[in-house]
């Protein structure tokens, strides 16, 4: 049972994130597209989503929407490369009940805290 | 098969002399790493001004090693860039890098200073976090302009001597590479600024001109309207792409078409009649008087051809030197149209201005005789498309 979904379109980015939680002994599934990210939550039930905003297709937010529809409780991380205030992506966001964002270029040791840390949150 | 490091120095060098965007320049770079010393990958940090700090920003290797693109980034005051920027690489004894293998060593000497030794520490767990195993910092004088960071190799074993050297030499080259796109960059945005000040200040000739002619305000600025429009419609009709600097000409010279006047005396610029034979001679002479004015300008020698000329007739006709057909410049043709157009729709004390479509009919009857057909043919189109 995957335990961290890894949401976005570029491969170098799963892959990379992937590799890098995999050497935490975090259990991590992929999916290239929103789409495919509902699918694997169906299936897979992780507990935790990394979700980039900016994808071709559905966009982050609407696949949060849909995310949410799911399940109400699913913890989920935006990533973003967008700073807060631009746009009301964020406002819609935290409408969706997203509390935690990372942007990019992000600190790696960041991305290691906010994962870990919120994994441990839904425990 | 052992690599000459020497000899892929210098073929880098003549590839890389062939190559003047500092992106494409530092890609190529970090490929040859990757292929000639085999490493599992292999990355730059190069400082982001908007960002304020180091941002990941070309990287090569395997699939999942690899850092994507303006994925990471690392903060000015990471105890890996501080390593460099306040230079303990010198203090230490390991100039302008670091490499794992020989920083474990140093770390367990005895007369190490306690803030190095922190330091150190710091960038080691910081290498650690992106997979690397040595980084070599990039230099511009003072400023650390990048860290070209180093996974393992893939034959597991230490970096040899040569290839530290190697790298070294690249991470000149990528300062380099950076400096000189800093540089070009700068440069241009100097010629930015000197061409803004230099069409600002014939604006401010071109106005000049108005404040003293009455009858015409904001002649000068319709004109140049108007011209640029004529030959943006000229190109698509004859389906021809002008040259580059073609419509920057065209702008400053109609901007300046009637600076002459300035020459001319205000009795005769703001009559209250018609003119008469005698002032008439006098007022053609602005042309001429326009020329004078602007021949020891040298950037203007393009547009002088606009001032001098947009009085003659397509069929030699006109003045000054009665010029016909082609030997007319373009710039002048085009210029001639809206000067006349704008002449004819504008009011003066003795007669009223003539309706849009009338001066549109003037310019029909006119055109071959006075006026270069095809220009007149793509005002014609101009006026259809509502666009006088």
């Amino acid at each position: 049972m995957a335990e961290l979904l890894i949401v976005d379109d570029e491969t170098d980015v799963r892959e990379f994130a992937a590799n890098f939680f995999r050497k935490r002994k975090i259990d991590v599934i992929t999916a290239g597209s929103g789409e495919e990210a509902l699918l694997f939550i169906e299936k897979e039930k992780p507990k935790l989503v990394l979700l980039d905003i900016t994808m071709p297709g559905i966009d982050g937010i609407e696949t949060l929407r849909r995310i949410r529809k799911l399940n109400e409780k699913l913890n989920v991380v935006m990533v973003t490369g967008i700073y807060p205030d631009e746009g009301d992506a964020f406002k819609q966001c935290q409408e969706l009940g997203v509390k935690v964002y990372i942007h990019k270029p992000l600190r790696l040791e960041e991305l290691q805290e906010v994962v870990l840390r919120e994994m441990a949150l839904c425990a | 098969m052992r690599v000459d490091y020497k000899k892929e120095l210098e073929i880098a060098a003549k590839s890389m002399i062939m190559v003047h965007d500092s992106e494409v320049l530092i890609k190529m770079i970090v490929r040859m790493i990757v292929q000639k010393v085999k490493v599992n990958h292999a990355g730059i940090l190069l400082f982001d001004v908007e960002k304020d700090a180091y941002v990941l920003n070309v990287s090569r290797g395997a699939l999942g090693l690899r850092i994507p693109a303006g994925f990471a980034r690392v903060d000015k005051n990471n105890p890996l860039i501080r390593f460099f920027t306040e230079r303990w690489d010198r203090i230490l004894g390991i100039e302008g890098m670091i490499v794992l293998q020989d920083a474990k060593k140093i770390l367990r000497k005895k007369n190490i200073p306690t803030m190095g030794k922190k330091i150190l520490e710091g960038a080691l767990l910081e290498l650690d976090i992106f997979e690397s195993v040595a980084c070599i910092s990039s230099y511009f004088r003072n400023d650390l302009l990048g860290l070209l960071l180093l996974g393992t190799k893939r034959n597991k074993k230490d970096f040899t001597t040569d290839e530290l050297t190697f790298f070294s030499a690249l991470a000149s080259d990528v300062a380099m590479a950076i400096r000189n796109a800093q540089l070009f960059t700068n440069l241009e945005d100097e010629l930015n600024k000197k061409h803004r000040l230099f069409l600002h200040t014939t604006i401010a000739l071109a106005a000049a001109i108005d404040a003293k002619d009455h009858y015409t305000h904001g002649h000068t600025a319709r004109v140049t309207s108007l011209s640029l429009r004529l030959a943006q419609k000229l190109g698509q009709i004859l389906k021809k792409e002008f040259a580059p600097n073609f419509l920057e000409h065209l702008h400053i010279a109609s901007l300046l078409h009637d600076i002459g006047k300035i020459g001319i005396p205000e009795s005769i610029l703001n009559k209250d009649g018609p003119l008469d034979p005698d002032e008439q001679r006098k007022m053609r002479e602005h042309t001429i008087l326009g020329t004078t004015i602007l021949q020891p300008i040298r950037e203007l020698s393009e547009a002088i051809q606009g001032v001098k000329y947009h009085h003659e007739h397509y069929d030699g006709s006109g003045y000054p030197e009665g010029l016909k057909g082609e030997q007319i410049p373009l710039v002048a043709s085009i210029i001639a149209v809206a000067d006349s157009f704008d002449a004819m729709t504008t009011d003066r004390p003795y007669r009223k201005g003539l309706d849009k479509d009338k001066a549109v009919e003037e310019i029909k009857r006119c055109s071959n005789t006075q006026f270069n057909p095809i220009v007149a043919d793509a005002f014609i189109e101009l006026f259809k498309e509502g666009e006088v």
